[in-house]
């Protein structure tokens, strides 16, 4: 299945785009998405421990398995004030 | 509670917003935030900070705080105002106000807030320099 998958802030410059489709197999979590794009943009690879994932507007564990057409944020720690 | 929120890219007018207070009979407390963007970060000097945010989750985000806040501390009304794009040195970032029949929980609500709103509202800066 198909997930889209948004960066924000500096996540945007380590991928070098503000959105990407990925692909996860069925029952596949978070945490296995984030190890995919890992993959793909290894720059990210670094800020694992770091990264804040949310799908569509709530914050969910990496535990959390994704659905078909699930819109996945990830983002480094947020800095609003 | 009352709630307000705004997220926007114009100027925080604070003198309208000042003036567009409400008070009831029961408020005996008004406290009143505004953070200011710094003029240096980490020790450097800067001009502006961009913000930038997910706004639909930082609304969903704001919503749950104000939920937990009605919970924790009889508040009767909050106003939370957060601008984004590019904010320069000395200009407001963010306006909050706690309105509460006491003192002690409208500065316990107005502090919590934006401890929390900094811990899980999906803002983020981007100092720039001159």
């Amino acid at each position: 299945m198909k997930v889209t998958v948004t960066f924000y802030s500096y996540f945007k410059d380590l991928t070098g785009c503000g959105q990407a489709e990925e692909s996860v197999p069925e029952g596949g979590t978070l945490d296995d998405l984030f190890q995919r794009l890992a993959a793909r943009f290894p720059k990210l690879a670094a800020m694992e421990k770091s990264t804040l994932m949310a799908v569509d507007v709530d914050y969910q564990p990496r535990s959390y398995v994704l659905k078909d057409g699930d819109e996945v944020s990830l983002f480094p720690p947020v800095q609003g004030g | 509670m009352k709630r307000q929120l705004t997220i926007t890219k114009k100027a925080i007018d604070e003198a309208s917003l000042l003036a567009g207070r409400a008070v009831s009979g029961g408020a005996g407390a008004v406290v009143y935030f505004t953070g200011v963007v710094r003029g240096t970060e980490k020790g450097a000097a800067i001009e502006a900070i961009e913000y930038e945010a997910f706004e639909k989750m930082a609304e969903r985000q704001f919503g749950l705080l104000f939920d937990e806040m009605e919970k924790r501390w009889p508040v009767e009304s909050v106003r939370l105002v957060h601008r984004v794009g590019v904010i320069k040195v000395s200009e407001a970032s963010l306006w909050v106000e706690v309105v509460a029949a006491h003192r002690a929980e409208a500065f316990a609500a107005c502090q919590w807030l934006i401890d929390e709103m900094k811990r899980v509202v999906p803002i983020w800066k981007k100092p720039l320099a001159g």
